[in-house]
């Protein structure tokens, strides 16, 4: 009959709308991430990118405005107020890795046209965001509860291993 | 000395051994024309040499450590007081002591007051030893002292205040040297050299007069580097040179005095009539002008107050310390020499003399290392080691000091053989 | 003397006098090099990790430290740079909601700084990229810089014997900025407390911050005007005393108290010899000093 095949023609629909979230996102999402791009003292971090958006629910807390998200902050709606998703989501894609390198910081001040003169730095980005909330929130704040230390950073520190002769 | 006097042994006081036939020797007026067992037990039996040996004994090997070893072996190696007692004492302290070079020099030569000539040598000398010793107490205290001619030589910053103290310090010490050189040359014959000399004494005294000015007035300068480290009774913005420079003045004729009179006690073999029977209305003179200079010292340290307004800190515990110093070190002694000046108590200026001295020595002290950093908790405290040398090298100071009283015509006239005794030796 | 000797000295003085050039005219002054680097440091953001103090140990390439960086039993105590440390951090306990506060201390490069006005050797040097830096080879160890620095900030080796040296932080200048690169502890900061910049940038973006976020700063940046303004500046949560730096330095660098001393001091060398010339002619009745004249003899004062 005509009914029971609208019935299941619908049911399927919404069984299919129920599991597609409806902002898009899913396809995009990663549910863990690997912050490798500033390695060198300390081992990589293998982020849990899923269990953050669980707990935050309001990808704004981390990514400011480019996931299309409603602006809220009284300073950036002067501008923001509008702005949808952006293209560049990721952390790297817009703080610097090397935000101090004469490159970095000529193209910073030659163009007119920029405002966020005082952007972070991509390990600025990171430690802030992250271990700001984590403050905030009671979670992990010690260097090495996020990433080991490898052995050049014991070296650094003089510490571990490595130790020199101390004075 | 009194014991070979007693026996009528001669002591060296001219050049010829017989007049107009042979000259004493170097080595027999290095020896004061005692032979060498009479010399070495006369020196055995002053029992201030037995603490000066003792002294050595502990301090030479330290001092000589000092350069091996480093800074870090003799001070406390502080980074918040890396001026110490070397400079603090040796430095900042003897210099202002040994002003007695410029003034007596200016008052001679410029002003004219011969009646001042017993007692200018031994002004002249005790300035040359002192500013001498300081410089050797800067090469103590120096990270590398085998450097100290690079200011003059090979690199330069001319706008900083050090670098006129060292060019200055350099050329004064030139200018004394010659006018001390004066009565060497007698000592030793050379009448060209002395000639030399005379001719060119006036252009020294006023040489003396201009880098004295600046150098001691450049001491305190240094200080204007680090206006908040020294407490603000003893620091001035505008007057912290000009009241370095006049305090000096009463240091250096009051070191005369000092100096005069233990001579007056203790070496009565060597000076001479000329010197003993004016020696008192010379310290009256000096006294009279050391009165002078500290009455002006008081005035522009009041000044000084008034023009920053420093008046609250008199109230603190640091002030307590401020008027105690200029109580006793300024207010008492000028009051003391008024009193003494006109009743012609010699005893008493002599006395007050003294207290000058401890008062100038305690600004210095205070300005540099007592006061300093104020604000912080820590107080300078020197390494035990740094006391010893400190004190070491002040004692090779009293005994080249003597040395060159024993031997050199300060206190006495030296005769020659072609002028008499009464005739004065200024040419 | 004779008059003409006293004419002749006068003329000499007066030549020698004029000789001194004038460099600044009423009304000129001196900025500071245009593009003088310098870094904005941010204490709201500091966290005490010692990051900075471990990179600036292995960049200069200073001895092992008494304790491993990452040890923070050190801030127990207050610590100054040291001939081994040319940056600490030190932690204070404030108000603000018992958070404690972390502050990095090094040398502060400051525009006119005082170590350079006090050295006699020439031995530092403000270069146009603004770090303040030293030359061993010519200082002698005077250590009138130490005394002079209004911050306290140069180390000296004592421990060594032969070649004792002032130690102090030079902005990474030999290794790093002469080659456009920034400092080692600017770049392993964490927490971006260190942003780096060209000196006047900085100034602007650390009054930006201020503004954007109201109460989060003091409304003040230190080493803006301080000692004639410093190269490394501040901005801080709480206010500036309460976290050991000096409020009362004012805004005069060191040189402005010795300008008054070192103006006289030509004019000394010009004006004393004519005047003790003078007051000689005067108090010998303009007669010349003659030998032949006998002085008098002791008594009268």
């Amino acid at each position: 009959m005509n009914t029971d095949r609208n019935l299941l023609f619908g049911g399927i629909l919404m069984i299919a709308l129920i599991i597609t979230p409806i902002d898009g996102r899913s396809q995009d999402i990663p549910d863990s991430i690997n912050l490798d791009s500033l390695v060198q003292y300390y081992e990589m971090v293998n982020f849990d990118h899923a269990k953050h958006v669980g707990l935050s629910k309001d990808c704004a807390v981390c990514h400011h405005h480019t996931t299309g998200t409603a602006v809220e902050s009284a300073i950036c709606i002067r501008c923001h107020k509008n702005s949808g998703a952006n293209a560049v989501v990721s952390c790297r894609g817009c703080h610097a890795a090397r935000p101090f390198s004469a490159e970095t910081i000529n193209a910073n001040r030659q163009n007119p046209l920029t405002y966020h003169k005082d952007k972070v730095g991509l390990r600025g980005a990171y430690h802030q965001s992250c271990r700001g909330c984590h403050v905030q929130y009671g979670a992990p704040t010690g260097c090495q509860d996020c990433h080991s230390r490898k052995k050049e950073g014991d070296a650094l520190y003089d510490a571990a291993k490595y130790v020199r002769k101390l004075r | 000395m009194k014991k070979l006097k007693a026996q009528d042994a001669k002591i060296i006081d001219s050049l010829y051994k017989v007049p107009g036939k042979n000259k004493w020797s170097l080595k027999e007026k290095l020896l004061l024309g005692l032979t060498p067992r009479q010399y070495v037990s006369q020196a055995l039996r002053n029992p201030l040499n037995w603490l000066f040996a003792i002294i050595f004994a502990i301090g030479l090997p330290i001092l000589a450590g000092r350069f091996f070893f480093g800074l870090s072996w003799v001070t406390e190696s502080s980074y918040d007081y890396p001026w110490g007692l070397f400079l603090g004492f040796g430095l900042f302290t003897m210099v202002p002591l040994s002003s007695s070079g410029f003034q007596l020099g200016t008052a001679v030569e410029i002003f004219g007051r011969h009646d001042l000539e017993p007692i200018e040598r031994l002004a002249l000398l005790n300035g040359l030893l002192g500013y001498f010793f300081a410089v050797c107490f800067l090469l103590a205290d120096l990270g590398q002292p085998w450097r100290l001619p690079y200011p003059m030589l090979f690199s330069f910053g001319p706008a900083a205040v050090l670098f006129l103290v060292a060019w200055h310090v350099a050329i004064y010490l030139s200018v004394q040297i010659a006018e001390v050189s004066e009565s060497f040359f007698e000592w030793i014959g050379f009448s060209m050299g002395k000639r030399a000399i005379r001719n060119i004494t006036l252009g020294l005294t006023i040489a003396g007069i201009i880098l004295s000015t600046l150098h001691q007035g450049a001491l305190g300068a240094l200080f204007t580097y680090a206006p908040g480290k020294v407490h603000p009774l003893w620091y001035s913005a505008s007057y912290q040179w000009l009241n370095f420079f006049v305090s000096s003045m009463p240091a250096g004729l009051c070191m005369v005095i000092v100096v005069s009179s233990i001579v007056s006690k203790t070496m009565a073999w060597r000076y001479d009539e000329n010197f003993i029977k004016n020696l008192d209305q010379l310290t009256i003179t000096l006294a009279r002008g050391a009165a002078m200079c500290l009455a002006t010292y008081f005035t522009i340290k009041l000044i000084s107050l008034a023009h920053d307004n420093k008046w609250e800190y008199l109230v603190s515990g640091w002030g307590v310390w401020y008027i105690f110093e200029m109580g006793a070190g300024v207010l008492l002694p000028l009051l003391l020499f008024t009193s003494a000046i006109k009743n012609n108590k010699v005893g008493m200026i002599r006395v007050t003399a003294l207290i000058t001295i401890f008062g100038v020595v305690l600004n210095r002290l205070n300005t540099a290392l007592i006061t300093f950093n104020w604000k912080m908790a820590e107080r300078f405290t020197p390494h035990w080691r740094e006391v010893v040398i400190t004190v070491t090298i002040f004692t090779i100071y009293i005994v080249v000091y003597r040395f060159i009283l024993y031997r050199l015509p300060i206190l006495y006239r030296w005769k020659t053989a072609d002028e008499n005794a009464l005739v004065p030796f200024t040419e | 003397m004779k008059r003409r000797d006293f004419l002749k000295a006068c003329t000499i003085c007066g030549a020698a006098a004029s000789l001194g050039f004038s460099r600044q005219a009423w009304g000129v002054s001196f900025e500071g090099y245009p593009d003088r680097m310098g870094v904005l440091v941010d204490l709201t953001r500091c966290i005490g990790c010692r990051s900075c103090e471990a990179a600036c140990n292995k960049e200069q390439q200073l001895s092992a430290p008494a304790l491993p960086f990452d040890d923070l039993s050190v801030f127990e105590n207050k610590r100054r740079p040291t001939e081994w440390a040319y940056t600490v951090v030190n932690r204070y306990e404030t108000k603000k909601e018992g958070v404690p506060v972390y502050r990095k201390v090094q040398c502060n490069h400051c525009n006119e700084p005082a170590c350079l006005t006090s050295c006699l050797v020439n031995a530092y040097t403000k270069t146009k990229e603004g770090a303040v830096i030293y030359n061993p080879k010519v200082c002698i160890g005077c250590r009138a810089c130490m005394v002079a620095c209004p911050f306290s900030i140069p180390g000296y080796s004592y421990s060594s014997a032969f070649n004792p040296v002032v130690k102090k932080c030079i902005f990474c200048y030999d290794t790093r900025l002469k080659y456009g690169k920034p400092p080692a502890c600017v770049e392993i900061c964490p927490q971006e407390v260190l942003t780096f910049g060209r000196l006047n940038d900085l100034i602007k973006v650390g009054h930006e911050r201020i503004r954007q976020i109201p109460g989060k700063y003091i409304d003040h940046i230190y080493g803006e005007k301080e000692m004639g303004g410093t190269g490394w500046i501040y901005l801080s949560g709480v206010p500036f005393d309460q976290i050991g730096f000096d409020t009362t330095l004012g805004n005069e660098p060191i040189i402005s108290n010795v300008k008054e001393f070192l103006a006289f001091i030509p004019m000394v060398l010009a004006i004393w010899p004519a005047l003790f010339s003078g007051l000689h002619l005067l108090s010998n009745n303009g007669k010349d000093h003659d030998n032949s004249i006998p002085h008098q003899e002791g008594a009268e004062p």
